[in-house]
């Protein structure tokens, strides 16, 4: 067995295209916006070292993927183990908003993560930088709209971000962080207790033996 | 009319599903769209005059005494693209110390092309349009590259443009006159796109005042980016393209496509190379399935198992450390091809610096998609070689997944910084010294993409397979296993691998390995 690694967080961004993935990302990561990011096609991912409440260090993997519908044909291969997901939209774009519960059901369908009901998804409507009179008209009341009706009320936590002035970005990713970390504590707990029990048994069943032998 | 329709129906053109537009006056002569007509000629007139215009003007800054010191001392290469972008790895510096021996070794080059299209006795002017038929010493100048200056004419001669366009005369101004206006999912998708194609490009974007957002569809309709001529013929391509192969529509990738072949042609020759492209060197590759990417990544993943072994130990699991059986490299693709697949969709736009893009261009419309493997592994296994990557590697080696996630992002950042072509055409092409992967035949190929093609379909009508589980698939032994799948534990039966290539890098490595 190597030393025990650094726990490795990984976060998946999904949202149609052109709502700021991309920016988002790097925004983050790198601390930077460019107008100059072209259409991502199949995914990309960056890593980030961070460290959640003062101590605990991760690594977050945050993936970055093709916003255009014909590419979730090709996800399958990294939607899996995910511990986070970002569900992005567009303030200035209704139907970003619209589909944002359709992503949320291909990254379960594509991802098979053993608790749909609680998995963490987070909310990010970016580009608020922009005249306020470009955006959703309404845009509260429809979201909480969607997120009662479409998103099952599951209180996901929502953001409004802009990747260009750097608002935002960074408080809703330590949040990715943290729900993230739960996400993996929570499986690796699932994960040791399946193991766990099944090891139970069989030393109860080995002590109840070597007991006996040594009484 | 009905009788029009079904003559309309029967005269589709070859790629079989595209709008027919193959009986130019059969299709005009249907009066439907005439009430508006008065607004859309005025429209139509404009938009010919731009498509003219536009195709008077060159991209491409020709190579000699006079522009080479004014290329070195620009921010910007002859075609545009800004030396040192956010998209390159490559500094300034090493883009000038790279282009001062290239430049002259272009001039070279450019000797060569005009001695054999003299001595092919072909009349031109400036530029020719027509060039040597094909044959060894032509196919070894091809390799070597094609004069920027007359890349686009050659790259129509050699992909059979002149053919498509005379059966086709008038066409794209057809369909431009249809689409005028239209609005639909595409459009939508590519009004996005227009800005986001070469960002870096100075005919793609107003560089370098770069102050105004443009990620907001509303701002983009007022910014000036907008009204550049190139952004408009672009624009026309893609819709054109879109509503003229139906099947496609529009797709992510063929903006970077479009974008590159509008710096070497008119819009109407791009268009109909870009239908060359989609139908006969990447079938459905930018289909609404993406039906091709799967083949033809599958096909690549076969041969990376053949002639990459070494890339496959570590590629060919699961993120679980699980090897991905061969029945199953079909239907679940390994997570590198979320890298590969872009490789395919862009033709290398984007991935590699872009004289490099340029040279794998010259090659895939003389030699065909063949040239797209015979690349694809070359860049793999140069990646594999490096050193800092090895280095790396051998520290992580043991977790699969640190180990695939290492090379994933490996393959993703450093052929951005292969700045000399004849580097990668060399590994490629040359059997000592290089990899020989020129050994890898289109009949190799196609076979490998028919075979990959009917195991796909064979699985999608079981529906047994898709939802077969993994404890029910375990239960199944080995040879029902096989029998479902309609092959037997030697995948390739259909493909004969090329021996020679394959047992010579299976020789490398099993020397390497136990060094």
């Amino acid at each position: 067995m190597s030393g025990r690694k650094k726990t490795l967080l990984k976060v998946i961004i999904l949202g149609d295209s052109g709502v700021g993935k991309t920016s988002l990302m790097q925004q983050f990561v790198n601390n930077k916006f460019s107008h100059q990011y072209k259409a991502t096609i199949g995914a990309d991912f960056l890593t980030k070292d961070i460290t959640i409440d003062g101590n605990k260090q991760v690594t977050l993997q945050i993936w970055d993927t093709a916003g255009q519908e014909r590419f979730q044909s090709l996800g399958v291969a990294f939607y899996r183990g995910a511990d986070c997901c970002v569900l992005c939209y567009d303030v200035t774009n209704e139907k970003s908003l619209n589909n944002l519960s359709s992503w949320k059901d291909e990254f379960l369908v594509q991802s098979n993560v053993s608790n749909p009901q609680d998995f963490p998804f987070i909310i990010i409507g970016n580009k608020i930088d922009v005249d306020e009179n470009k955006k959703i008209s309404s845009l509260s009341k429809k979201l909480n709209n969607i997120t009662n009706n479409q998103l099952g009320g599951l209180n996901y936590p929502v953001f409004e971000t802009s990747a260009k002035d750097a608002i935002n970005v960074e408080s809703a990713f330590e949040v990715v962080a943290k729900m993230a970390l739960q996400q993996e504590e929570l499986n690796d707990a699932n994960g040791n207790d399946v193991s766990d029990d099944y090891n139970d048994a069989i030393n109860i069943h080995l002590e109840g033996d070597s007991g006996n032998c040594a009484c | 009319m009905s009788n029009m329709n079904l003559t309309v129906n029967h005269n589709r053109s070859e790629s079989g599903y595209s709008n027919n537009y193959s009986l130019l006056e059969m299709y005009g002569a249907s009066d439907e769209e005439d009430k508006e007509e008065i607004d859309d000629h005025h429209q139509f007139d404009n938009v010919m005059e731009e498509i003219r215009a536009n195709s008077l003007s060159s991209f491409v800054t020709p190579l000699n005494s006079q522009t080479i010191p004014k290329i070195l001392s620009s921010d910007y290469d002859r075609y545009g693209f800004k030396k040192a972008s956010l998209h390159q790895t490559i500094t300034r510096k090493e883009y000038n110390e790279w282009f001062t021996d290239y430049s002259e070794y272009s001039l070279e080059r450019m000797k060569k092309w005009k001695d054999l299209v003299n001595s092919s006795g072909i009349k031109y002017d400036d530029i020719p349009t027509r060039f040597p038929p094909k044959s060894d010493k032509t196919k070894k100048l091809i390799r070597r590259g094609i004069p920027s200056e007359w890349r686009g004419n050659a790259w129509f001669f050699y992909a059979g443009g002149y053919e498509r366009l005379n059966k086709h005369v008038g066409v794209y101004d057809k369909i431009v006159k249809d689409t005028i206006g239209v609005k639909n999912k595409d459009t939508e998708a590519i009004e996005r796109d227009l800005n986001r194609t070469f960002p870096d490009n100075i005919h793609f974007n107003n560089l370098p005042k770069d102050s105004k957002s443009v990620k907001d569809p509303k701002d983009i309709q007022d910014n000036d980016i907008n009204n550049k001529p190139m952004i408009k013929s672009l624009r026309r391509v893609l819709v054109a393209f879109s509503h003229y192969q139906p099947q496609i529509g529009y797709c992510q990738s063929l903006n970077f496509l479009a974008g590159l072949l509008l710096l070497f042609m008119n819009e109407e020759r791009a268009f109909w190379m870009l239908v060359i492209l989609t139908e006969r060197i990447l079938p459905k590759v930018h289909s609404r399935d993406l039906d091709g990417v799967h083949i033809d990544q599958g096909v690549l993943m076969l041969c990376f198992k053949e002639y990459i072994p070494q890339l496959w130990n570590i590629l060919g699991k699961n993120f679980e450390g699980e090897v991905i059986s061969e029945d199953k490299i079909l239907t679940k693709l390994p997570p590198v091809t979320l890298v590969t697949s872009s490789w395919f969709m862009s033709v290398f736009v984007g991935i590699i610096p872009i004289e490099a893009v340029l040279r794998i261009w010259d090659i895939l419309w003389y030699e065909g998609s063949k040239t797209l493997f015979r690349f694809s592994l070359t860049i793999c296994k140069y990646c594999l070689d490096n050193k800092t990557f090895k280095a790396k590697n051998d520290n992580d080696s043991g977790n699969t997944e640190f180990e695939q996630i290492e090379i994933f992002q490996f393959m993703q950042s450093y052929p951005k910084s292969l700045i000399d072509p004849n580097k990668i055409v060399d590994l490629c092409f040359k059997k000592i010294g290089g990899y020989g992967f020129g050994s890898i035949s289109q009949d190799e190929i196609n076979k490998c993409r028919i075979f990959v093609s009917k195991q796909r379909d064979k699985m999608k009508k079981k529906s047994l397979i898709t939802n077969i589980s993994e404890d029910e698939r375990k239960m199944l032994n080995n040879d029902e296993i096989h029998d479902i799948y309609g092959f037997n534990r030697s995948i390739m039966n259909g493909v004969k691998w090329n021996n020679n290539i394959s047992n010579k890098m299976k020789k490398r490595f099993s020397r390497k390995t136990s060094k």
